[in-house]
């Protein structure tokens, strides 16, 4: 059905944004937390880092990351020479940009659910001996673990289709940071590629919609969970 | 061993709680008062659900907060159980997680009973492995419970514990209630707003109304005072009788003796069904806004109350430090 070089072109695009999701998960999480609690000092502007990368054009993110963790850039230079490792114009350098873009709307989903958890169930926790930590791994995270994968998901689908920030960070390495967008892009640029790119763009139709339908089931199940 | 609020004041929006009192720790200390007096807000503020805005609250001699020492022992930190009133189950785990989860956290040091004990004696056994949502009221209740008590907190607060159960079945937990507390010797403190529970289940009585603390002391005591009486409809002015002064009252503490279902006597009755029939003297004769004449009665059972007919009482020619009897069907306690 697909051909070696599309099977390829799926897996990197898969890969790339698994791992977005994956590391940035947990940041996500914590950044969720943070602005689903009552007014704290500062609130603000984590609330507005949070949503940078939804109003920021993909490129100048992709430009901002070349900045930041380009070989010559100031976490870049010190990942070369601590670890030996190389985020710009590589896989993982893809990822990161995918998982910038994605974040905004990780956190939205996670902080939304954690916004509808019943504030009450911690209070009954508390009389039962939990603290604050033991809490938020005993209710709040269990109770809205649901938001969490569909947000995990929403994002996954999302990094699907990344373009801007992948390009302009990772360039477009056939066979390495090339995602399915950036595929269907080069397939554009070529003569006679209109067909290579239709069957790429039906590819990415399906994945997408895929992540939106499991996203949506995985709501449906969260609010049937919390409404107890 | 008690437990002690000085001057303490709690804010919530425009309402204002503001107590003082003290109550001792064994046995089970009834918060009463009309709905909206600021009991729910006392208990979390007891439990540190709600932070003081000046006073002290202290437990058997340790300090739990002191808003003027701006030093504070948080919630988790106090041994303090709370049943809240709308059961707050945890809906991502069963009834036995929910209990489960008040086990695991109970430090080593504390005994208490096994689940499946407390579960048998709340009658929840058959409902450990359901989940919590489809779950009825009266049953939530019971998990909640059972949860607090797997808990084994120093102090148990609970906020209308059985206000899901019809009445038979509450009055059958508030003595499984009173007996737990005394086996396990686990202080409690319960909120309710029916008189009957009160006589029934109260060693010691905290009046609240419009957030003030109002009365606070033995339940034999402040049931008698005019403050207590002023927190009561006036379909529920009574008397607060001990419970082994009664025939056919029923374990516990006390029994509550509502003035309209006591008949009076000026002559000693003869041959008649009612089982309880005390001689006294007349200690009061009141008129009510309406007419009706409430008479006061010293007993040896203690003062008895009873609302009568301004006819009637012509007719009997009762006057204060006459002899008269008081009557009670068993039914009506």
């Amino acid at each position: 059905m697909l051909t070696a070089e599309e099977m390829q072109i799926l897996a990197t695009s898969l890969g790339v944004a698994g791992r977005a999701v994956l590391f940035s998960l947990p940041v996500a999480i914590a950044f969720a937390w943070a602005l689903s609690r009552p007014k704290f000092p500062g609130k603000w502007i984590v609330d507005a880092v949070a949503h940078l990368p939804l109003v920021l054009p993909p490129v100048l993110v992709g430009y901002f990351l070349l900045l930041l963790f380009g070989v010559r850039g100031p976490v870049g230079s010190w990942l070369r020479d601590a670890f030996g490792i190389q985020l710009a114009f590589t896989a993982e350098g893809a990822a990161l940009a995918t998982a910038v873009m994605a974040f905004p709307l990780m956190v939205r989903a996670i902080r939304l659910s954690f916004e509808a958890t019943d504030r009450g169930l911690f209070e009954a926790a508390a009389v039962l001996r939990a603290g604050p930590w033991d809490r938020f791994w005993s209710m709040a995270l269990p109770l809205a673990w649901p938001g969490v994968l569909a947000g995990a998901v929403t994002a996954f689908a999302a990094g699907l289709g990344e373009f801007g920030a992948v390009i302009t960070f990772a360039s477009n390495v056939e066979g390495q940071t090339q995602t399915l967008p950036l595929a269907i892009y080069s397939a554009l640029q070529v003569p006679n590629g209109e067909e290579t790119a239709l069957r790429l763009a039906a590819i990415s139709m399906t994945a997408a919609v895929t992540g939106l339908v499991l996203a949506e089931l995985l709501q449906h199940w969260a609010r049937r969970r919390l409404e107890a | 061993m008690s437990l002690k609020l000085r001057e303490a004041v709690v804010r919530r929006g425009a309402f204002r709680l503001s107590a003082d009192f003290e109550t001792p720790t064994d046995g089970v200390t009834v918060v009463f008062g009309p709905s909206g007096a600021g009991k729910s807000m006392l208990l979390s503020s007891i439990a540190g659900l709600h932070r003081l805005e000046t006073g002290r609250v202290e437990f058997n001699g340790r300090v739990l907060e002191d808003a003027g020492a701006r030093s504070r022992i948080a919630a988790h930190a106090r041994g303090i159980g709370l049943v809240f009133q709308d059961a707050r189950l945890f809906p991502h785990r069963t009834v036995r997680g929910n209990i489960e989860y008040a086990e695991r956290r109970r430090p080593a040091a504390r005994n208490a009973p096994i689940v499946v004990e407390i579960a048998r004696r709340l009658e929840i056994e058959e409902l450990l492995n359901r989940p919590v949502r489809n779950l009825s009221g009266g049953e939530r209740s019971r998990v909640a419970l059972a949860r607090a008590i797997v808990s084994a907190p120093e102090l148990l607060l609970l906020d209308e514990p059985f206000a899901a159960l019809d009445g038979r079945r509450r009055r059958a937990f508030l003595t499984l209630l009173r007996e737990l507390s005394r086996e396990q010797s686990l202080p409690m403190m319960i909120v309710t707003h029916q008189v009957d529970e009160v006589a029934e289940v109260a060693d010691n009585v905290v009046a609240v109304t419009a957030g003030r603390v109002v009365g606070h002391g033995a339940a034999s005591d402040v049931m008698r005072r005019a403050e207590f009486a002023a927190l009561l409809d006036r379909r529920d002015l009574g008397a607060r009788v001990d419970a082994g002064a009664v025939a056919g009252g029923h374990g516990g503490g006390g029994v509550w003796i509502r003035a309209d279902s006591v008949l009076l006597a000026a002559e000693e009755p003869r041959g008649i069904s009612a089982r309880n029939v005390w001689r006294g003297t007349i200690a009061s004769i009141v008129r009510e806004i309406d007419g009706a004449v409430l008479v006061s009665l010293a007993t040896e059972a203690g003062y008895i109350s009873a609302r009568i007919t301004p006819e009637a009482l012509a007719d009997l020619q009762l006057e204060e430090g006459a002899t008269a009897w008081a009557v009670v069907k068993s039914h009506a306690l």
